[in-house]
């Protein structure tokens, strides 16, 4: 595999939800979205390679906030300096709070052919309690405008496992996400990160027992299934192959190029990332990262990714790369499955994924 | 020069906290033996461990002159004792060294098992008793209590004896006169054979061991040629001298009646047992000094690294700590459960927690050590009679025709408002009543004989904290007894941990079985699977737990392909391996071992 990947982080938001530890910014002035614009061109610009891309994602932050005709200007100026091709997947990441239709028809019609919604909750009030800006219904209206600009691969992200979530009412919110018919979903639990606002009432909110996160999982694995949704990663289910091509290269060790503060790379041998600072990466966008001090990854380390990451898919990896004893129990436990030379992880495995990796990898 | 008749040579007894270190440095300081800069806290204790602990874990000796309100100048020889009920043969053989003791009497508390047990020690050997009243400085003092209690309890007379503050120094001359009026000067002849007592000893990576010894006979000078009586070694005399506070002052020759240290390259000190007699090789005397025992350990246990990978650190340790304590015995051992560690045996409970505090303190080491076990006494069905220390070499019950356990006479002084629990928790623990006796109208001393694998067990720290702190302790081993024994199994996912047997009276079987599962059940972090966790005898499960299988992680996600979370729990997969213990698929932390045989509850 020699294409590359690219990813355009937005580090802006109108505000800061919750739960998320990503690097944003609130709202900033067009000035500094110009020069923003600027310095991601000049950092694309320090690759010369033409090199083939695959995929191109612009994630955040609030990429919608850039302005469709930033981002559209972006996508453009990167097809000058690589060689994206003509059946690239180009991810736009979208807050249903903060698109209309003319934007949505701008960007599908500079080029963008795959919207990443996030939608994260079917409920108001569990939107309100993330601190999500929108609601339930500006998330159907994404989803209609979407289709309407002509978006034929729409993913939703949701995440579980919040305090004082019941079944039901995460059954509420998968019902409402396939009741918009997506292509994708996207489903993380809600993880404590520390620096966030969840994080400093922490001891104030109930989180869910293990058992109750794996009866919120279970139902989804469930409720995909019958929606014909295919489990192909641990928190990605596709419709019909619309697999998150982006997302798979990186499971498959690919090379990728991440522009942007606090946006990683991998690339040349090494794994390494801009640092999280706007102002300095406005400065100097092409020194603003830890590439001088990055390691070049080594045989074992390569072995490890292969097999972690790889894991992470229902594709598994080759069976050749882990010890047989332990996956020969974890097969004899459910949590393992062969699949031809392959072997993956089952969804009963995906759940306890760290340990099982854990056991191959030790 | 050299007088017998002014030398004098004595120990200071007391119980724990109530002095003897304190006292100590001031009359060292009173004769100006040493500045009072000098002194780091309480210079007789030197180890670390022991000054906080505020206990004297080995002997020291020092010399130091005073000159008494007779005009006469005086040689005094402080020895000091190990305060602690395991080092009892060791207080004995530096009492033998004595002619007299300073008893230490807390003003405010009176007299403590230790204080007890080491002052009828004193009085079996003959010495002349030396009551001072301590801690008149406190606003509870009440020395006539404490006189009064001298009085009754020991029964010596204790009206002149001298009311002090080693704290606060008041009074220590009269400590000092009391010592040059009232203890005898040694008897002894510096022209006989030599006859001499060992009475500590330490190693030093330059001279060798250095042997703490009291001239009983005879002359022992540098270059003789000298015979241990006891374990036949013979060294040739490279240096010896006598005892400073903070030195050792190299001397030609040390006579009869002195006190002080002797090197002869000798390098295992082993070879120097406490007690035994020196004497010249060539002309020896007739008969050693009576009361020789080699250090008999009562308790053992496993010691491993939490990390298996620090063998080879652990086994060093136990190296260097053994060429400073003869009585530290260890050997190999191997563990399904746990790998390769040692089997250490000690003097009793406080030297096995002091070696295991100075391993992890000194030499920084993480260890697991097992359940303290003591010397079981089985006779077999062929008649063979055997001893086992340790469960693992416990013999199928079925070849087993009788089994005996170690009995102690337990003697515990206590305030008589906790008399009802301290005796309850003594029945408690299978002790068996022998007497009660009221020390004064506020203690009594209760009497009973223990198994000792009772008193291994906690028992000293529940006393303690039953008694508020008040209750001491003092044991001493009476001989073996029959006892319905059984060797207590835990099994995990059906395979039996070794690490983790110990051997129990059966009446306490269950209880003690059912408290480790569940400890187990809630220390063992969910594995992929069911974990079934039962205690068994024999064959027959008595207890059982589950530890249940894991439900779901903690997924790291990778957004924008930064995987470096991922990346991270690996490594932190990989350092927790290392403290980790496989038995087939299941994976026990080396914590949850800990947790399990940390003795923090009372049953």
């Amino acid at each position: 595999m020699n294409t590359v990947a690219l990813y355009i982080h937005v580090p802006f938001c109108v505000r800061k939800c919750n739960y998320c530890a990503f690097y944003s910014l609130p709202a900033v002035g067009e000035d500094t979205k110009d020069a923003y614009l600027e310095a991601l061109q000049k950092q694309a610009d320090s690759f010369p390679e033409h090199r083939q891309v695959s995929s191109v994602y612009f994630g955040g932050g609030t990429p919608s906030l850039f302005g469709s005709e930033r981002l559209v200007a972006m996508l453009d100026f990167l097809r000058t300096r690589f060689l994206i091709r003509e059946d690239a997947e180009i991810t736009l990441e979208v807050n249903p709070g903060t698109v209309d239709l003319p934007f949505l028809q701008r960007v599908r019609q500079g080029g963008f052919n795959r919207l990443s919604v996030g939608m994260q909750s079917g409920c108001d009030k569990e939107l309100a309690f993330l601190g999500r800006i929108h609601t339930a219904d500006m998330v159907k209206t994404c989803v209609e405008n979407a289709r309407e600009a002509g978006f034929d691969n729409v993913s939703l992200d949701l995440i579980f496992a919040l305090p004082g979530q019941s079944k039901e009412s995460f059954a509420a919110s998968l019902d409402a996400a396939f009741a918009l018919k997506p292509d994708h979903l996207s489903v993380y639990s809600l993880q404590l990160e520390e620096g966030t606002p969840f994080f400093e009432s922490r001891t104030t909110l109930t989180f869910p027992t293990e058992e109750e996160e794996e009866g919120q999982y279970d139902l989804l694995c469930q409720k995909a299934r019958e929606a014909g949704f295919e489990h192909y990663e641990i928190s990605s289910f596709a419709k019909e192959g619309r697999y998150s091509r982006h997302n798979l290269h990186y499971w498959q060790r690919g090379e990728y190029l991440g522009f942007g503060p606090a946006a990683h790379s991998h690339w040349n041998g090494k794994r390494f990332a801009n640092l999280p600072d706007l102002e300095g990466y406005l400065a100097d966008p092409l020194g603003c990262n830890d590439y001088k001090k990055a390691e070049r990854i080594d045989e074992t380390e390569m072995w490890e990714e292969d097999v972690l990451l790889g894991l992470r898919t229902s594709f598994g990896i080759s069976a050749h790369l882990v010890p047989a004893p332990p996956v020969e129990r974890m097969i004899a436990l459910g949590l393992m499955v062969r699949r031809g030379e392959n072997v993956a992880l089952t969804e009963k495995g995906f759940r306890v994924s760290n340990a099982i990796i854990g056991q191959l990898l030790l | 020069m050299y007088d017998i008749k002014k030398i004098r040579n004595f120990s200071i007894i007391a119980h724990i906290d109530h002095g003897k270190s304190t006292l100590a440095d001031r009359l060292l300081e009173y004769t100006g033996a040493v500045e009072k800069r000098d002194i780091e806290e309480q210079l007789l204790d030197n180890m670390e461990l022991e000054r906080e602990r505020g206990i004297t874990i080995k002997a020291r000796a020092v010399r130091f002159d005073y000159k008494a309100d007779d005009g006469e100048t005086y040689r005094l020889n402080l020895i000091d004792t190990p305060g602690h009920v395991d080092f009892g043969y060791e207080v004995s053989r530096s009492l033998t060294a004595c002619e007299g003791a300073v008893l230490i009497v807390d003003a405010t508390q009176g007299v403590q098992a230790q204080t007890l047990a080491n002052a009828y020690m004193a009085v079996d050997n003959d010495l002349e008793i030396l009551p001072v009243i301590n801690k008149i400085d406190l606003p509870s003092a009440d020395p006539a209590m404490a006189k009064r209690a001298v009085e009754d309890i020991i029964g010596i007379p204790a009206e002149d004896a001298p009311c002090i503050s080693a704290k606060m120094g008041l009074n220590i001359k009269d400590v000092l006169e009391k010592i040059v009026t009232d203890v005898p000067a040694p008897k002894g002849d510096p022209n006989k054979p030599l006859k001499a007592l060992i009475f500590d000893s330490y190693y030093d990576s330059y001279k060798g061991v250095v042997v703490y010894i009291r001239v009983m006979d005879g002359t022992l000078s540098v270059g003789d040629a000298v015979q241990m009586m006891h374990t036949g070694a013979k060294f040739d005399v490279v240096e010896v001298g006598t005892l400073g506070a903070f030195t050792l002052d190299k001397k030609d020759c040390l006579r009869a009646g002195e006190v002080g240290y002797f090197t002869a390259s000798i390098k295992n000190i082993g070879d120097t047992t406490v007690g035994d007699t020196v004497t010249l090789a060539e002309n020896p005397t007739p008969e050693a000094l009576p009361g020789f025992k080699k250090a008999q350990p009562m308790v053992f246990s496993g010691i491993y690294p939490a990390d298996g990978s620090k063998y080879g650190d652990l086994k060093d340790a136990l190296e260097k700590l053994q060429l400073n304590d003869a009585s530290l015995v260890f050997e190999p051992e191997t563990s399904i459960a746990l790998g390769f560690g040692f089997r250490a045996g000690f003097l009793g409970l406080l030297h096995m927690e002091i070696i295991d505090e100075r391993l992890e303190r000194e030499f920084n080491l993480d260890l697991i050590t097992t359940a303290p076990s003591v010397i079981y006494e089985l006779v077999l069905t062929d008649g063979e009679t055997i001893h086992v220390d340790n469960p693992s070499n416990y013999p199928d019950p079925q070849r087993i025709s009788e089994a005996r356990e170690p009995i102690v006479k337990a003697s515990i002084i206590t305030p008589t408002e906790y008399v009802g629990s301290v005796m309850q928790f003594c029945l408690d623990r299978r002790g068996t009543y022998i007497d009660m006796k009221y020390l004064d109208t506020t203690r009594a001393e209760l009497i009973y004989e223990m198994p000792l694998n009772e008193i291994v067990y906690d028992f000293f720290d529940t006393l303690k904290s039953k008694t508020k702190g008040y209750a001491s302790l003092d044991y001493e081993p009476i001989g073996y007894r029959k006892s319905d024994l059984v060797k207590l199994d835990i099994l995990l996912n059906g395979e039996l941990i070794d690490a983790l047997s110990f051997i129990v009276h059966a009446d306490r079987a269950y209880s003690r079985g059912r408290k480790i599962v569940e400890k187990l059940r809630d220390n063992i972090p969910r594995q992929l699977f069911e974990l079934p966790v039962q205690a068994a005898i024999g064959g027959k499960v008595i207890a059982r737990e589950t530890v249940r299988a894991m439900r779901k992680d903690v997924l790291a996600k990778c957004y924008g392909g930064d995987i470096t979370r991922k990346k991270k729990l690996l490594e932190k997969q990989k350092e927790g391996k290392k403290r980790m213990r496989s038995f087939g698929s299941v994976q026990v932390p080396s914590e949850a071992f800990m947790a399990v045989l940390k003795m923090d509850d009372e049953s």
